[in-house]
C-alpha cells in the first residue's frame, strides 16, 4: 500500500473544474513529481492532500486513513508538511519564529526545540546566522529555504513542495535540489510539484504529466525524461 | 501643578480603560483583518453583567460593603460571561462570513452591536434606566500628593489594566497561543498548514478580547457607579474612543492599543482641564471629543498606519 | 388598530391608550402625548405620563369633554430629540390628535413642537422652561414658568439664603435647558454682586467630568450650579465628592434634577444639595393635598414629583380649554389656552400670558435622607 493515495480526485473552484479524477500513488520512501503547464492541476493536488481545499469527489488516504474531510492542521497532525507555492512564510516573524510555527504541532519543550532547530539547520547552515532576522529580509533562496527547513520541524513522513525553485537563481535552484534528495534519503516521502522538469525528473524516482486537470502520462522519472513527448512539450528539446 | 497632577491622574486611569477596550478591536483586527463594531457592546455588557452578578449575589444596598474578594469574584464572573458572549458572537455570526466580502462582514457587525444593545435594554435584561453600580471597592483615599487625591479605585484601574495587559502581552508573545494567534494574522491558510487550528485560534482571540473588555467595564463600573442602560450613547462613545485609540496606536498591534489608550486619556483631559482657563472660557468642557478625532486625525496625516504600526508587508 | 400604534416596543408596559376602549371609536377625542419614557431621561416621561394619565381618567369618568371621552395616544421619544419630531408627526398624521402634550426636556420640545405648529395643531408642555419653546408660535404653550426666571430663582436664594458670593458653573452645552439657564443664573447672580469663578461644560452622555470638576475645584468656588439633567447630575455630584470637593460645597441645579434616580445613583453626593422646583409636595393647599391622595391611590402610594403633578396640570388645562373652545379645531383649542385664568393647578395658580408661557411662582427644594424638602417659595416678578 502506497503512503499517499489520491483517488479519482475532483476539485471545483466555484463553477470551475480544476481536476477531473486525478489518482496519484506516492509509495513510502520515494520522490514523486507532478508535472505540467500552468493550471494544469499541480497545486490544486497538493491543496487538496492538505485539505486547504475539499475535494467534490474521490478521495485521499495516507496510511490507508481517509484525509479529505479533514481540516489542514489534523492533516499536519497526522504527518505530511506542506511548503506552499510562493513558499509562505512569515514576513515580519523572525527566521527563529517561523521555525517555531513550523515546529507548532509538536509541543516541544525549549530544549527538545533546540535540538530539532539544530538538526533541521545543518541542512541550512545560512539560516544558523539569521536566526534574529526577520524573515521578510531574506533572500529569495534563502526563503525557500526557510519554508523547507520550517515544514521539516513538524517532522513530516510526507512533505509536499510547491515548485520550490520558482524565481531562483539556478545555482541556488541546484542547492536546493541537493538539499531535497538529501531529505528523502532520511526517510522523509516527497511529492514535488515543479515547472523546472528538468531538475524535477532528475531527483524523482517517479512522475505524472497533468494537463488540463487530469493524469495524462505516468512513468518512473528516467523513462519520462526519455520520452519524445515530454521532451518536446516541457523541455523544450526535440 | 496641583490641576496638572490632578489631570495626569484622571488621564491615566481613563486612558488604561480605554487601552483596555481598544486591544479587543486591535486583537481581532490583527487576526482577521476587520473592525468589530460589536466589542464596544461587550464591554457595556461588562459592566452591566458586574451589576446584576452583584445584585443577583446580594451585594447591593443593605449587603453592600466594600470587599476586594468581592470585587474580584464579580469582575471574574463579568470575565466569563463576556468570554463566552465573544465567543458565541464569532461561532455564530462571524465564523460563516470568515470568507465573504468584508462589506457582508462590517454590516453584520453593526447588526451584532444593535442587537446586544436591544436585548440589553429589555425589560427583563437590564432595563432602559440607569443603575447605581454597587459600591465594591471601598472608596479610600490612599495618599494625597500635592492636593492630589490618589484613591484606591485608581490605583486598582491602572494596576488592573497593567497586570491584564502584561498577561494579555506574554500570551500573545511568549505563548503557544499567541503564536497560533500571530501566524494567523499573517495568513491564516499558512497557518494551518503549521498545523495551527485557524477556527479554534480566531474563537480564542474573541474570547481574549472580550474578556479584557469585561475586565474593562467592571472597572469602568467602579470608577463610574452610574450605569447608563445599553443602549445610551455614553457607551458608544466609549467604544469608539476605544477604537481610536486602537487606530492611534497601530490598528493590529498590541502595543500600539496600550499606547493609543494612554494616549487618548491624556488628550482628552488635559484638552479639557487646560482649554477654558487658556482661551479665557471661549473653549469649554464639551469639546472633548474634538480633541480625540483631532488627534486621530493627525496622527492619520502624519503616520497612518499608527504610532507602531506597520504598513501592511505584502505577501511574498 | 390601536394597539399596532403604540410603537414602544421597548416599553410594552406602557399602554399607549388610557382612558375608553383601546379601539377608537368615533366619538373619542385623540389626544396625543410625547415623551422620554425610556432612555437618559426615563423619569421625566414616565412620572409625566402618571400624572396626565390621572387626569384623563378623572376627565372620562365625569363625562369627559362635551359628553365625548378622551383617548390619550402616547409615544416613546427614546429621550432623543430627532426622535420626538418623529413621534409628533406620527400623532397628527396618523393619529389624529387635536392636541399634543410633551415634553419635558426642551430641545425635545422645540423639535416637537415645530412639528405640531407646522400642522396647526395646539401643543401644551408641561415643564419645558425654555424660553425658545413657546416662541416657536402660536401653536405652543406652556404651564410653567421660564428660564429667565427660574434661573433668578437660585441666584437670589444662593444670594440671599445661603449669602454665597462665589459660584462656579458647569452646564451641558447640547441642551437648550441647561444652556438658557446657566445664561440666565450667572446674569442675576453677577447683578446681585457675586462673582462666578469658573463657568465649565459636558455633554450629555460623557461619563466623565473630573477634568471639568477639577477646574472648579481650584477656582474656590462655595457652591456649584450645575443646570443639567438628573442623569448627569448624578454622575457629576458622586465625581465631585471623590475629588474632594466637600458636601459643604453644595450642587444647585433646576428642575431636571426632579428624579428618584437622582438620590438612588448620588446618594450621600447630593445630600444637602438644592434645586428650583415647581412645586413641592408639603403645599397645604386643597388641590395639591387631593392630587397627592388621588396619585398615591393610583400609584402604589408613592408621592408625586413635580413633573407628575405638571404632567397633570397639562392635561387639565388642555381640557378646560377644550371645554370653553367652540370647536376643537387648532384655532379654536389655541384661542381657548390662550384665555386661560387663574386656572386652580397643581403647581399653582395659572395664567397663560401674552407669550404662552404660565405666571406662576417657584419653589427650592432641598436634598435631605434622600428626598427632596421644601425650603422656599420665590413669588415671579411683579409687572
Amino acid at each position: 500500500m502506497a503512503l499517499l493515495e489520491i483517488h479519482n480526485l475532483d476539485v471545483h473552484y466555484g463553477a470551475i473544474q480544476a481536476l477531473r479524477g486525478v489518482s496519484v500513488s506516492v509509495e513510502q520512501g520515494k520522490i514523486v513529481t507532478m508535472l505540467g503547464a500552468n493550471g494544469a492541476g499541480k497545486s490544486t493536488t497538493l491543496r487538496a492532500v492538505s485539505g486547504l481545499i475539499r475535494p467534490t469527489r474521490g478521495e485521499v488516504r495516507f496510511d490507508g486513513k481517509p484525509i479529505h474531510n479533514l481540516p489542514p492542521h489534523r492533516i499536519v497532525e497526522m504527518g505530511i508538511s506542506h511548503v506552499p507555492e510562493g513558499r509562505g512564510i512569515f514576513p515580519g516573524f523572525t527566521v527563529e519564529e517561523n521555525l517555531q510555527a513550523g515546529a507548532y504541532v509538536r509541543k516541544m519543550s525549549h530544549g527538545e526545540f533546540e535540538r530539532e532547530r539544530g538538526r533541521v539547520t545543518k541542512l541550512f547552515p545560512v539560516l544558523k546566522e539569521r536566526l534574529a532576522q526577520p524573515a521578510g529580509t531574506l533572500s529569495g533562496g534563502e526563503q525557500q529555504m526557510l519554508a523547507i527547513a520550517r515544514a521539516l520541524l513538524s517532522k513530516p513522513r510526507l512533505l509536499l513542495l510547491d515548485e520550490p525553485s520558482l524565481g531562483l537563481a539556478p545555482l541556488i535552484v541546484q542547492v536546493i535540489f541537493r538539499i531535497i534528495r538529501e531529505i528523502n534519503q532520511t526517510g522523509t516521502t516527497i511529492l514535488l510539484v515543479e515547472q523546472n522538469i528538468h531538475m524535477a525528473l532528475n531527483a524523482a524516482h517517479e512522475g505524472y504529466v497533468l494537463e488540463a486537470g487530469s493524469v495524462v502520462m505516468k512513468d518512473e522519472a528516467t523513462k519520462l525524461a526519455a520520452n519524445d513527448d515530454v521532451r518536446k512539450a516541457y523541455l523544450g528539446v526535440g | 501643578m496641583t490641576t496638572f497632577l490632578q489631570t495626569l491622574m484622571d488621564a491615566i486611569s481613563v486612558g488604561s480603560l480605554y487601552a483596555l477596550i481598544a486591544l479587543g478591536y486591535t486583537m481581532v483586527y490583527g487576526v482577521l483583518r476587520f473592525i468589530n463594531f460589536a466589542h464596544g457592546d461587550v464591554f457595556m455588557l461588562g459592566a452591566w453583567f458586574s451589576f446584576w452578578v452583584t445584585t443577583k449575589f446580594g451585594w447591593a444596598g443593605e449587603g453592600a460593603h466594600p470587599s476586594i474578594p468581592r470585587a474580584l469574584t464579580v469582575m471574574a464572573i463579568a470575565m466569563a460571561l463576556c468570554g463566552l458572549l465573544g465567543y458565541l458572537i464569532e461561532r455564530l455570526a462571524y465564523r460563516p462570513l470568515r470568507f465573504a466580502p468584508r462589506l457582508n462582514v462590517l454590516i453584520t457587525a453593526i447588526g451584532v452591536s444593535l442587537l446586544l444593545q436591544n436585548t440589553g435594554q429589555l425589560k427583563y435584561v437590564f432595563g432602559t434606566e440607569n443603575q447605581r453600580m454597587p459600591t465594591l471597592l471601598p472608596a479610600t483615599t490612599l495618599a494625597t500628593v500635592a492636593g492630589v487625591n490618589i484613591t484606591l479605585i485608581d490605583v486598582i484601574i491602572v494596576a488592573g489594566s497593567l497586570v491584564l495587559m502584561g498577561v494579555l502581552d506574554r500570551l500573545v508573545y511568549r505563548s503557544r497561543m499567541g503564536m497560533a494567534m500571530r501566524a494567523v494574522a499573517f495568513d491564516p491558510h499558512t497557518a494551518s498548514l503549521m498545523g495551527v487550528n485557524v477556527n479554534r485560534t480566531v474563537s480564542a482571540t474573541f474570547v481574549a478580547g472580550s474578556m479584557l473588555a469585561a475586565a474593562a467595564g467592571f472597572l469602568y463600573a467602579t470608577k463610574y457607579p452610574n450605569l447608563n442602560q445599553p443602549a445610551f450613547s455614553t457607551w458608544t462613545l466609549l467604544g469608539l474612543k476605544a477604537f481610536i485609540a486602537a487606530v492611534v496606536g497601530g490598528i493590529g498591534n498590541i502595543r500600539g492599543a496600550m499606547v493609543g489608550g494612554l494616549l487618548i486619556g491624556l488628550i482628552e483631559q488635559f484638552g479639557v482641564a487646560y482649554s477654558a482657563p487658556l482661551s479665557h472660557g471661549y473653549i469649554t468642557g464639551e469639546f472633548k471629543e474634538i480633541y480625540v478625532f483631532a488627534l486621530l486625525i493627525l496622527v492619520l496625516l502624519v503616520k497612518p498606519s499608527g504610532i507602531l504600526g506597520r504598513l501592511t508587508v505584502e505577501k511574498v | 388598530m390601536a394597539l399596532t400604534l403604540t410603537g414602544c416596543d421597548q416599553q410594552p408596559q406602557q399602554p399607549a391608550v388610557t382612558g375608553g376602549s383601546p379601539v377608537a371609536t368615533p366619538g373619542e377625542i385623540v389626544v396625543g402625548q410625547y415623551g422620554s419614557l425610556t432612555g437618559s431621561e426615563a423619569t421625566f416621561g414616565q412620572t409625566t405620563d402618571e400624572g396626565v394619565r390621572l387626569a384623563v381618567e378623572e376627565r372620562n369618568a365625569t363625562g369627559g369633554i362635551k359628553g365625548r371621552k378622551i383617548k390619550l395616544v402616547t409615544y416613546d421619544d427614546r429621550s432623543n430629540a430627532q426622535e420626538a419630531g418623529t413621534v409628533v408627526t406620527r400623532l397628527i398624521t396618523q393619529d389624529k390628535a387635536v392636541a399634543i402634550l410633551g415634553e419635558v426636556a426642551s430641545t425635545r420640545s422645540i423639535a416637537g413642537g415645530r412639528v405640531a405648529q407646522q400642522y396647526g395643531v395646539p401643543m401644551v408642555s408641561p415643564s419645558s422652561t425654555n424660553p425658545t419653546v413657546t416662541d416657536i408660535g402660536d401653536m405652543i404653550f406652556r404651564v410653567c414658568f421660564i428660564d429667565p426666571f427660574q434661573g433668578t430663582v437660585m441666584a437670589k436664594f444662593s444670594h440671599e439664603n445661603l449669602k454665597l458670593t462665589k459660584v462656579a458653573v458647569l452646564y451641558d452645552k447640547g441642551q437648550a435647558y441647561s444652556t438658557g439657564l446657566s445664561n440666565y443664573f450667572q446674569q442675576a447672580f453677577k447683578e446681585m454682586g457675586g462673582t462666578i469663578t469658573a463657568v465649565e461644560t459636558y455633554k450629555g452622555g460623557d461619563p466623565d467630568f473630573s477634568a471639568q470638576l477639577t477646574t472648579i475645584r481650584n477656582s474656590g468656588a462655595e457652591a456649584i450650579y450645575i443646570p443639567g439633567y438628573y442623569n448627569e447630575v448624578a454622575s457629576i455630584a458622586l465625581q465631585a465628592r471623590k475629588l474632594g470637593i466637600p458636601n459643604s460645597v453644595p450642587l444647585m441645579g433646576g428642575d431636571g434634577w426632579e428624579s428618584p434616580k437622582l438620590a438612588e445613583i448620588a446618594g450621600e453626593a447630593v445630600e444637602g444639595c438644592y434645586f428650583s422646583n415647581h412645586y413641592a409636595p408639603e403645599d397645604e393647599r386643597a388641590e395639591v393635598k387631593e392630587f397627592i391622595a388621588k396619585y398615591k391611590a393610583k400609584y402604589n402610594g408613592v408621592t408625586p414629583g413635580a413633573l407628575a403633578a405638571s404632567g397633570y396640570d397639562a392635561a387639565n388645562i388642555l381640557f378646560d380649554a377644550m371645554g370653553r373652545a367652540p370647536s376643537l379645531s387648532g384655532a379654536d383649542l389655541a384661542k381657548a389656552l390662550a384665555e386661560t385664568k387663574n386656572f386652580k393647578a397643581v403647581t399653582g395658580l395659572i395664567t397663560i400670558n401674552k407669550s404662552r408661557n404660565a405666571d406662576k411662582s417657584a419653589v427650592v427644594l432641598q436634598m435631605k435622607g434622600g428626598t427632596p424638602v421644601y425650603v422656599a417659595t420665590v413669588e415671579p416678578p411683579k409687572k
